[in-house]
């Protein structure tokens, strides 16, 4: 399936680009685009003005994938937390490891693609989940 | 001259909620109020970004919302703009010198560095025309915790 966003992406996207890799379509394919206009009829769109897929009441884009794909695994809940807070840092969560992530993900995007920044935070969202998995299962903080 | 995104929108009167909730927002933001319904900040990816998501937030709830880019017509106009936003910073700033002055080197010291630190972070994020005042009011923070280490 083809998945469209804009370019530039910072932490929302592409933690919904890992998501999506992740939990939902394995074989996903991202393009990039510069107006809600030029999606693709073929390609769904998310993080866009106007798409199901984004922000909605107060919720992040990755929020709402998990709300729409009924995604309940705790730890990503825990994700959705820590990203709605880089992306959004209204306060609504106590999440630290936000600014962070969001400092991270930011560089990442000033020096490469955004076909490289989706490629190169992949492992890091992999090891944000394999961590929070790890405290619901300890229910305290991993040594 | 700064280039700048603005946000024209039109919430109905009731219910209040979301009028306060975009309110509160616009405040979080640090946005220049332009006129009625007109909010604006310096244009970058993450403003612009900032305000489309606020656009969406008014649609949902039955309003109206256009994102706009401008230039502002003459620059003193700009200059007025900036003062304000810097204006609003610079007592947030203020506030946080007294706070630090006021809270000594004792043990709830130590809460209130953290909660200074914290306030610190929200002010400078919407600080776009920064001044010697946040200097002074981040070296007032640093010199709280010299304080609170040493007396620790």
């Amino acid at each position: 399936m083809r998945w469209a966003t804009r370019r530039g992406c910072h932490v929302d996207r592409a933690a919904c680009a890992w998501l999506i890799r992740r939990f939902i379509d394995p074989a996903a394919a991202f393009l990039f685009v510069d107006d809600p206009d030029e999606v693709p009829p073929d390609a769904t769109a998310f993080d866009m003005r106007g798409a199901e897929l984004s922000h909605h009441a107060g919720d992040c884009s990755f929020e709402t994938f998990l709300r729409h794909y009924g995604l309940r695994d705790p730890a990503l809940a825990e994700i959705g937390r820590v990203v709605h807070e880089a992306d959004l840092a209204d306060e609504r969560y106590d999440a630290p490891e936000a600014a962070g992530l969001d400092v991270l993900v930011r560089g990442l995007s000033m020096t490469l693609d955004d076909d490289h920044v989706l490629e190169i935070s992949r492992p890091l969202f992999d090891g944000l989940y394999a961590f929070k998995q790890r405290a619901q299962m300890l229910g305290r903080e991993p040594a | 001259m700064t280039r700048w995104v603005l946000l024209a929108y039109r919430l109905p009167r009731e219910p209040s909620t979301p009028r306060i909730t975009l309110w509160r927002q616009l405040r979080r933001l640090g946005v220049a109020q332009v006129a009625d319904g007109v909010a604006a900040l310096p244009l970058d990816a993450r403003t612009r970004e900032q305000l489309e998501w606020l656009a969406e937030e008014v649609v949902e709830h039955g309003g109206e919302a256009t994102i706009w880019l401008a230039e502002p017509g003459a620059v003193a106009q700009e200059r007025a703009l900036a003062r304000a936003m810097a204006g609003s910073a610079a007592r947030d700033y203020q506030r946080v010198i007294d706070e630090a002055a006021a809270a000594g080197s004792s043990q709830s010291a130590r809460r209130t560095l953290s909660r200074l630190r914290r306030e610190l972070r929200r002010i400078s994020s919407r600080d776009f025309f920064p001044s010697a005042i946040g200097d002074r009011a981040r070296s007032a923070v640093e010199s709280l915790s010299e304080r609170v280490e040493a007396a620790s």
